[in-house]
């Protein structure tokens, strides 16, 4: 077992006060291990993170990661590494930043700590220094059985605990089921691209979170609040499940910045309703270190839909979409627009005459000159015509319940297009679509 | 010709101005043989932009495209074409899917991005084509919007960027203005076949003009305003096409 503990470098009002932001630090350091168990009452967080030391290519590079998001955070906090949770605590107070991954280390290391981080009763501490102890070391050096008539027993149990000769059993962090979280911000936001820093605070607490669920989110919900009762919601839609920092990121920052605020934001929070289960993938036996790309698909399937996302974040859900043809003789209904995550098939049943490649949303009416349509000068009509009756069982606008016959021309300029007659009612020449 | 002359001439990153650059880049087929043999490489290159420049549209300068669209997106290349919401309602249309997936494209892997501001399309463009995922892009710019050099060198340097292959439509009277895209084509219709004409390509200029015969939906030499005039006017039967 290995103790990683956070605690509070200048215990200020900028380190966790209330339980919520602990539990919100909680979430963050999900992302390392979910075995996290937090002490409000000795303001620190503790991580058994013996298990993630592979997963994150030893341990200078996951301390040097703890060390950035604290940073990306602006949160100051002491660390310390120790064999037990109190070692590692008491470690973490003293603020040498300690690091000692094994009991001898850990023994060492205790030696010389001042007798104040293990935070005795005031009467104890009275105690200690009027044996005239001002270092762990020379505590250690005594008979236990003499300390403990003296100081009394919890003293003496606290001692066992950090040394590990006793079970210090404690008392796990429980990832909440859904993902509610809110940050005041230093000053109020005019403008909406600069709530992306504090965002990004949100971002890695959700990541941390959705790390220790094994979890992936689809949709994220961004609540900006104006006031006690205003706020503007932002939902953040992606195609494929996510739970990377940097995916979220870029994201939210195209659509902030087309956001435009109503009034100034003062708090921000993030909610989270429902996840999916992560997608399975190991690290490679041999390779040490994983977290890279797996293999040219998986990373482009996902730099694909990273592009799709912002897309649809900075120019509107509509601008994208991806065509399927659909097996319907009317031309208007061929074509299918489907939203970026639609499943395509390619199945459809194509017609046998030629299709332009272009179609015009709406047939343009074309001049005529004694019944010839004209488009540029005359047209030349070179294949028709296919008759092409709409479907007026599917429809009771007067509109689709036409027959026309289509043919292919070519105008002065040499361009190929469809055109067609109505038969019906008013007849006359349409233009419909080009052969590109 | 001495040995170490001929030592220099073999190395890939030596050209003789006599001949047409040996194209260090990667490229595809354009499925035109005629073509291919004039591009550099031989076929449409890889990592580059290349230019299409042409009047108007429905003379094939999309069809001179398909047959290389085809084989990219069976091989699993995502395509992506973007032009500006506005121009593709009023000018051209929307791409036809039934038309797109009998040439061969497998729609699945093709993405269209229509966006409301020009601006936005250059953006578009060059994030699909830096990012490495997306194997082609084709953009087709208003007819009345014109791109600046500027904008078009941070389209090269994208497709640069993300090794992807990048088709910019541009009307052809930007063929005067000067470009950093390497490869740049002007497209008119030639009956029912395509001619191409090389304005600039790496190496040695091309004089004179291609002809390719496309894919078009119909052959020339039918007349059929006879057949339309003598077409009933009454409701009947689906007739049968003619040509």
């Amino acid at each position: 077992m290995l103790w990683l503990t956070l605690s509070p470098a200048f215990p200020d009002d900028r380190s966790p006060s209330s339980p919520e932001t602990w539990a919100a630090l909680a979430c963050w350091a999900g992302r390392f291990t979910p075995r996290v168990t937090l002490q409000p009452a000795a303001q620190a967080l503790s991580m058994e993170i013996a298990g993630s030391l592979r997963l994150f290519g030893g341990l200078p590079s996951l301390l040097q990661q703890v060390r950035s998001d604290l940073a990306l955070q602006d949160l100051r906090f002491n660390l310390a590494l120790a064999s037990t949770p109190r070692a590692s605590l008491w470690l973490a107070r003293a603020g040498d930043g300690s690091v000692c991954i094994d009991r001898a280390g850990t023994l060492t290391a205790l030696q010389t700590l001042p007798l104040d981080v293990l935070q005795p009763t005031p009467e104890v501490m009275l105690r200690l220094s009027s044996f005239g102890l001002r270092r762990l070391g020379d505590v250690l050096a005594l008979p236990r059985a003499a300390l403990a008539t003296r100081l009394g027993k919890a003293f003496v149990l606290d001692l066992a605990r950090a040394l590990g000769e006793i079970d210090d059993p404690p008392r796990w962090f429980v990832f909440p089921d859904h993902f509610s979280h809110r940050i005041e911000l230093p000053a109020p936001v005019e403008i909406a691209p600069v709530l992306l820093f504090a965002a990004r605070r949100l971002i890695v607490t959700l990541t941390g979170w959705l790390a220790a669920r094994n979890a992936a989110a689809r949709e994220l919900t961004w609540r900006i609040e104006h006031g006690r009762t205003e706020f503007t919601e932002l939902s953040l839609r992606f195609s494929a499940p996510v739970h990377s920092v940097a995916r979220i990121e870029r994201v939210l920052k195209e659509r902030l910045e087309r956001l435009v605020l109503p009034a100034a934001a003062l708090s921000l929070t993030l909610l989270v309703e429902h996840t999916e289960l992560r997608e399975a993938r190991s690290g490679g036996l041999f390779d040490g270190v994983s977290g890279g790309v797996s293999g040219d698909g998986e990373g482009n399937r996902e730099a694909l839909a990273e592009l799709l996302d912002r897309f649809t974040a900075r120019l509107g859900e509509g601008a994208l979409q991806r065509l399927t043809s659909h097996a319907d003789h009317r031309p208007e209904c061929a074509t299918r627009r489907l939203v970026a995550q639609a499943k395509i098939d390619n199945s459809a049943v194509l017609s046998a005459f030629p299709r332009p490649l272009w179609l015009l949303n709406k047939p343009q009416a074309l001049k005529e000159r004694n019944g010839r349509p004209q488009h540029r000068g005359e047209l030349t009509l070179l294949a028709g015509p296919e008759r092409i009756e709409a479907g007026w069982w599917d429809s009771n606008e007067n509109e689709s319940d036409v027959r026309r016959d289509y043919f292919i021309a070519l105008d002065a300029a040499q361009r190929w297009c469809w055109i067609f007659r109505q038969q019906e009612n008013s007849s006359g020449w349409f233009i419909h679509g080009w052969f590109a | 010709m001495n040995s170490a002359l001929a030592a220099v001439l073999a190395r890939p990153d030596i050209w003789r101005g006599d001949a047409i650059a040996v194209s260090p880049a990667p490229t595809f087929s354009s499925g035109f043989a005629e073509l291919d043999a004039e591009l550099p490489g031989g076929g449409w290159p890889r990592g580059h932009l290349t230019e299409l420049l042409y009047e108007h549209s429905g003379i094939g300068e999309v069809s001179l495209l398909l047959p290389a669209l085809a084989r990219l997106t069976a091989a699993g290349g995502v395509v992506v074409l973007i032009a500006p919401a506005e121009s593709a309602s009023s000018d051209y249309g929307l791409p036809h899917a039934p038309a797109w997936a009998a040439a061969g494209v497998r729609l699945d892997h093709v993405y269209w991005v229509a966006p409301q501001k020009t601006r936005d399309c250059l953006w578009a463009t060059v994030e699909a084509l830096r990012g490495g995922a997306v194997s082609t892009t084709l953009l087709w710019m208003g007819r009345t919007t014109s791109l600046t050099a500027n904008n078009v060198r941070r389209l090269q340097a994208a497709a640069h960027e993300g090794a992807a292959s990048a088709f910019l439509y541009r009307p052809a009277r930007d063929a005067e203005q000067s470009s950093p895209a390497p490869l740049r084509l002007r497209l008119a219709a030639q009956g029912d076949a395509l001619q191409v004409d090389v304005l600039k390509r790496r190496g040695m200029p091309l004089r004179h003009s291609l002809r390719l015969t496309i894919t078009r939906p119909a052959s020339l030499r039918r007349v059929t305003h006879a057949v339309a005039d003598t077409l009933p006017r009454v409701p009947g039967r689906p007739l049968t096409v003619v040509a």
